[in-house]
């Protein structure tokens, strides 16, 4: 177990280092919010979590991981070049003209369930999927990723509600719980906190983990089997998570580094691997 | 019942009963509206039917999440609630994925006109017909409608239908070639109406009434108002020189900036009068017919509004 956990470290360092050099090498990017959510997106696609196959990106019975929050495109691109879904080539003229990746994710990308870009979206779209798993009597899971900045748009709660009236009990959500926005900090016990009350009142089952700590990510998907209801996971995460200076910081939402701040960074990162 | 007979709502919801007779993957959502056929279909296909409840946006992204799972998705509510208040759901989740969901809009023009503005549907064709791609098709007649809702069915992207309700005076035969998007109704003469929609049966008595007045014109019903038949249409307006769109609609964006687009894209020298509802707010309440005359989309006023033009022009 120990030996796993290590690897998943070790991987999500990796992930963040490459997102800090292709933000620094395109001049464009979100830091902030894609270091916060890595390592979540390790434990479901390292730890066997997401039944996918990058040789059949469109295999009917995978898993399907619906993406709120593309903002953090870099860190799948660069997680999807690694499993085989992408050529490394399809990255290295990102943010640049003709570039086949975009800041946002798109359909036409391998491995993409959803175009982003839009937020409040996300949790419709997987509850129809859901949806259609349990018409066609199919057994694949659907998961979703949302921002708790995202969690402010209306239309979640709406899917919230209809999620949990039809007894989605093969629907995961993810909040990646930051707790900054764009400009503003996201209090807990303001009108825009206390997401597990709001998602219990709603019908789901609700659980709080720490979004850095691997043996939480990976048991908060155990039982799925015996789930009666749609579950909400609130991950309580770092803005910037893996860069001191970057932190909690407001300003990394899309800020870019100084060469400065990159180095220092990088060797933040490397010790780690 | 024939399908003349028929409530043009309930054609199209007949159609699509015995599609999802045949196909499994046909699933019907509605944003908590309702008609006569549609409780059939709830009673006999309960696996295809989902109530989405008063929750349009969501309706949106549900569809597109069972459309994306392989699923043919019909979704229904009053027109300004699936359209405008849902425009940006379906232009990222519907348009910019190509999925074969069908938008279906209750209510057309005044035809609420007691309820307000909140539930005229004026400005939808203005502003649906903006998304790349996207069919929209407007009936006026309930054979019509059902040809409607093949189409859709049969398309794999997707398509905005806008009913009316109640019967109207047939005007199409089950074996028309609804591929063309429009239909003559009267042979085309230097003068032709283009006409959509429930505001056809006007027209047809419209050009009745000019006849009387020894003005014999032409008209056209347009239903496909996008991707426009345009080569159809120009090939149409050869020998025109005056046209004149009517339409239950705002006068932005309606089927007569359809038509004055055609017009001056194509550098055709034809003189276009677009009969449509001014650029103000309506807060008068009545019938349908009490509105339509009171913005001046009744017979009477066309008429002399047509002949005047006329006038005009022949000066």
């Amino acid at each position: 177990m120990q030996n796993k956990i290590n690897f998943l470290k070790m991987k999500a360092n990796w992930v963040r280092k490459q997102v800090l050099e292709s933000i620094m090498l395109a001049g464009k990017g979100h830091l902030g919010g894609t270091f916060s959510c890595i390592d979540i997106l390790v434990g479901l696609y390292y730890a066997g979590i997401l039944r996918v196959d990058p040789q059949h990106p469109r295999w009917e019975d995978r898993d399907r991981f619906v993406v709120g929050k593309g903002h953090a495109c870099l860190a799948f691109y660069h997680i999807w070049i690694d499993l085989g879904f992408l050529d490394a080539s399809e990255l290295e003229n990102f943010a640049k003209n003709k570039s086949k990746l975009g800041g946002q994710l798109n359909i036409s990308t391998p491995g993409v369930e959803y175009n982003s870009g839009s937020l409040g979206h996300a949790v419709g779209i997987a509850a129809g999927m859901a949806l259609a798993a349990k018409m066609n009597a199919k057994k694949y899971k659907t998961i979703f990723l949302i921002g708790d900045g995202e969690s402010a748009e209306g239309s979640i709660w709406e899917s919230a509600m209809f999620a949990s009236k039809h007894k989605l009990n093969n629907l995961i959500g993810i909040i990646d719980r930051n707790r900054l926005s764009v400009t503003d900090v996201i209090e807990e016990d303001d009108g825009s906190g206390r997401l597990d009350c709001k998602f219990e009142a709603c019908g789901w089952k609700a659980i709080n983990i720490d979004g850095h700590c691997f043996p939480q990510i990976l048991s908060a998907f155990d039982h799925l089997e015996q789930l009666q209801q749609p579950l909400i996971i609130i991950a309580d995460t770092v803005k910037g998570k893996g860069v001191s200076f970057m932190e909690n910081g407001i300003k990394w939402h899309h800020s870019i580094p100084s060469r400065e701040e990159f180095e220092l960074a990088k060797r933040e990162l490397e010790r780690e691997i | 019942m024939s399908l003349a007979d028929m409530d043009i709502r309930d054609a199209f919801f007949q159609e699509i009963y015995n599609i999802a007779m045949k196909d499994k993957d046909v699933i019907f959502i509605t944003a908590d509206a309702d008609s006569f056929v549609l409780r059939d279909y709830k009673k006999d296909f309960p696996d295809q039917f989902i109530n989405a409840s008063v929750a349009e946006q969501n309706m949106i992204a549900v569809a597109a999440g069972l459309a994306l799972s392989g699923k043919k998705v019909f979704i229904l509510a009053l027109i300004p609630f699936v359209t405008l208040r849902c425009l940006e759901h379906i232009k990222v989740n519907i348009c910019s994925m190509n999925l074969p969901v069908t938008i279906i809009g209750l209510g057309a023009g005044f035809g609420s006109g007691i309820d307000g503005p909140t539930h005229h549907a004026v400005d939808d064709i203005a502003i649906m017909r903006i998304l790349p791609e996207i069919t929209i098709l407007n009936p006026s007649d309930s054979t019509l409608s059902a040809s409607c809702a093949q189409i859709a069915y049969q398309s794999n992207s997707p398509v905005y239908v806008r009913l009316d309700k109640g019967k109207f005076p047939n005007l199409y035969e089950k074996d028309y070639d609804y591929s063309t998007g429009f239909k003559i109704i009267k042979p085309l003469k230097e003068v032709n109406i283009i006409s959509t929609g429930f505001i056809t049966k006007e027209a047809v008595k419209l050009a009745e009434t000019l006849e009387k007045n020894n003005l014999s014109v032409g008209l056209i019903d347009l239903y496909k108002l996008k991707p426009l038949n345009r080569e159809a249409l120009l090939k149409c307006f050869e020998g025109a020189k005056y046209l004149i769109t009517i339409e239950e609609n705002s006068i932005v964006g309606g089927i007569g900036t359809i038509i004055s687009e055609l017009i001056s894209d194509n550098r055709k020298a034809i003189t276009l009068k677009r009969i449509a509802l001014e650029d103000k707010q309506c807060f008068d309440y009545g019938t349908r017919e009490w509105l339509d005359q009171l913005y001046g989309l009744d017979q009477e006023t066309v008429s002399k509004i047509v002949l005047k033009e006329l006038r005009k022009c022949q000066k």
